[in-house]
């Protein structure tokens, strides 16, 4: 008896921790703006973009800088992503076999998109460290995607700062337990009220030297946002 | 004396059996010229369909492109090597390819555009033919594009209808674009069909930004006859540094199924041809047994065995000749005639394709040399072979017994 409960008492542990993760940059609602930056072995942008979210089904991001591609919308809406580009007025879905692809030129993938999930929800998670690692507190989580959970990765390495319970870096590794890619997170700032990591970096593994950023330049969290916003139609009013 | 009077006499005396064995023989030299030009023709059109629909005879790359086709991995200074390569004789047309998602109503579908060197690549490949509605590129028309077969049908669209085109620009941006139905392909190969999108080089170079070079040459030679692997090697040469392969190399099944059709000819040549042997020996055969009598007294008069020999020999070469003839000229004149009228095999297949390549319906013969030859020769040879025995049955018959033979 003993055991279970100290089993249960872990597991709400982890839930609770992961939950708070989760919850940094989302919420229920939330609305940001955020600047995209990627480089690459060819090229390096900048891109500016809004962008808004309703649980974990709807987003939509709208691209405000630069001015050649400003309008450019991306909507996700449970499993279907669509693109709307001014430059020719037309909206499209993106087929199944465009998920892999880049998303806007970045290290994320259209599948990326759709398959953003909440980490309790798909992954079953232990602690695999607690304790000082380079001078600093921190608790690693090691997440195993659920048997059913629609997750391409092998399994995530997911660092947080023990005190605060603020994500450092997240490991994703592929179905041959390679490392793919790894996010990491700094630059703390207050956004929406809370001391929060403000950049986002993502390197893939294979491409050492390229990486994409996001930095937060501001943040809403749990505000009104209508349902009307996340449909097609909308894409073409705005 | 007089074999050769004394043999038409004979091959005439019983003009009923000699018109008979000659009719097999000619039959069976007519059908294979027949046979053996239709053959020729299927090599010749699988690899006209391979080559001179897309492939060409030679392909150059940049190393590494064909196993990673990025964007980026492209051949510098295109333009100079194509100018070199012409110069030696050959053909040759850039191509620029990229990838990106086309959309149409609301359907989408994977595609991969092709860029066309317009004044290059009409003369090196025949694809601009091959169109199963519309019509070709035109460089003034900058957004017309011909897609594949397939993936006209997965996105519903027919000619003047708008495609939405998104993808990956070189330097990172999103290319999109509108472009129209210009025309559409008939099956070339699987790739094509499903995936193709064609589009003046310009366009393509403007849409992707990227100014400069290409990732594939296409080579054609001069001459269809000579030596593939030696002109390859040519190329080479000229090719620094890039990688440079033949279709052969590309496509190594659809080779190997083309050069194997050449044994088919053969396998089907003897197995003919031993039929005919049998005829020939049976019409020889009865021929000399019903003229055992006859050879008896022809013995007694002093006619040597190897006279009689020469006589059998002499009737079954003269029969065989006739026949070898007329069927020359009939299967001379049938070859040609499929040549130029070809068979159509759509209503029986439809689209044949072997490989991921479509072939073209409508079989063509191809008359050679060979095909008309090889026959000839192997009708008479086997008229020869097959005359030994009962020509021998003939010469060692002992004349007492011989005359008596009833």
């Amino acid at each position: 008896m003993g055991t279970t409960d100290h089993l249960y008492a872990a597991e709400d542990r982890t839930t609770l921790i992961l939950n708070r993760v989760d919850d940094l940059w989302r919420g229920d609602s939330s609305y940001a703006v955020v600047t995209m930056r990627v480089k690459t072995e060819h090229y390096t942008r900048t891109m500016r973009m809004e962008g808004w979210s309703k649980g974990k089904e709807k987003t939509l991001f709208r691209v405000l800088e630069p001015l050649r591609e400003k309008g450019t919308m991306t909507l996700k809406s449970d499993n279907h992503i669509y693109t709307y580009l001014p430059k020719t007025d037309r909206t499209i879905r993106l087929t199944s076999g465009m998920m892999m692809g880049s998303w806007m030129g970045s290290h994320l993938t259209n599948d990326d998109l759709v398959k953003e999930a909440r980490l309790e929800e798909d992954y079953d998670a232990s602690i695999s460290f607690e304790g000082v690692r380079d001078g600093q507190e921190i608790i690693e989580f090691t997440l195993t995607p659920k048997p059913d959970a629609p997750v391409v990765w092998g399994k995530l390495l997911l660092t947080i700062l023990a005190d605060s319970y603020t994500p450092l870096e997240e490991r994703y590794f592929d179905e041959d337990m390679q490392l793919a890619r790894t996010f990491t997170f700094t630059d703390m700032k207050l956004l929406s009220g809370k001391m929060r990591p403000a950049l986002l970096r993502v390197v893939p593994a294979d491409r050492p030297d390229e990486y994409t950023e996001f930095i937060y330049e501001e943040l809403e969290l749990n505000i009104e946002v209508s349902d009307a916003m996340f449909t097609k139609a909308s894409l073409k009013r705005r | 004396m007089r074999i050769l009077t004394l043999a038409s006499r004979n091959v005439r005396r019983n003009w009923h059996r000699s018109l008979v064995t000659m009719l097999a023989m000619a039959f069976a030299c007519f059908i294979m010229i027949f046979f053996s030009s239709l053959m020729e023709g299927m090599m010749q059109g699988s690899e006209r369909s391979v080559v001179s629909m897309n492939m060409g005879d030679i392909q150059i790359h940049a190393q590494g492109y064909r196993d990673d086709p990025d964007i980026y991995t492209r051949i510098e200074s295109p333009d100079a090597l194509v100018a070199e390569i012409e110069k030696q004789g050959f053909r040759a047309a850039s191509r620029i390819y990229s990838y990106g998602l086309l959309a149409a109503n609301m359907a989408s579908s994977g595609v991969q555009l092709r860029g066309v060197d317009l004044k290059q690549e009409m003369s090196v490949t025949e694809l601009h033919r091959h169109l199963g509605s519309g019509v070709w590129l035109d460089e003034d028309d900058s957004n017309g594009v011909v897609v594949g077969k397939k993936l006209a049908g997965t996105l519903g669209v027919e000619l003047g209808d708008e495609l939405v085109f998104v993808g990956q620009s070189a330097d990172g941006y999103m290319a999109n674009e509108l472009f129209r139905v210009r025309g559409v392909l008939k099956s070339v190969s699987d790739g094509i069909d499903r995936m193709g999108m064609f589009m003046p080089m310009q366009t393509l170079r403007d849409l992707m930004a990227m100014p400069d070079g290409t990732h594939e040459i296409v080579v054609i030679r001069p001459d269809r006859s000579s030596d593939l692997d030696i002109e390859t090697a040519k190329i080479a040469l000229l090719a620094e540094g890039l990688e440079v392969k033949n279709w052969k190399q590309l496509m190594p099944v659809v080779a190997r199924m083309i050069e194997t059709a050449d044994v088919q000819i053969m396998i089907m040549l003897v197995i003919f041809y031993i039929a005919v042997a049998t005829v020939v020996l049976n019409a020889m055969l009865m021929n000399v047994f019903e003229r055992i009598h006859e050879f008896g007294i022809m013995k007694a008069l002093g006619v040597s065995p190897w006279q009689l020999v020469g006589l059998v020999f002499a009737e079954t070469m003269m029969m065989a000749l006739l026949a070898a003839f007329t069927g020359l000229l009939g299967g001379w004149w049938i070859a040609d005639y499929y040549q130029t009228h070809g068979i159509d095999m759509s209503a029986i297949a439809g689209s044949i394709s072997y490989g991921g390549i479509a072939f073209d319906p409508v079989w063509y013969a191809a008359l050679t040399a060979e095909s008309l030859i090889y026959p000839f020769v192997f009708l008479l040879l086997v008229a020869a072979l097959a005359v030994i025995y009962p020509a021998a049955k003939a010469a060692l018959l002992s004349p007492v017994k011989a005359i008596y033979f009833r």
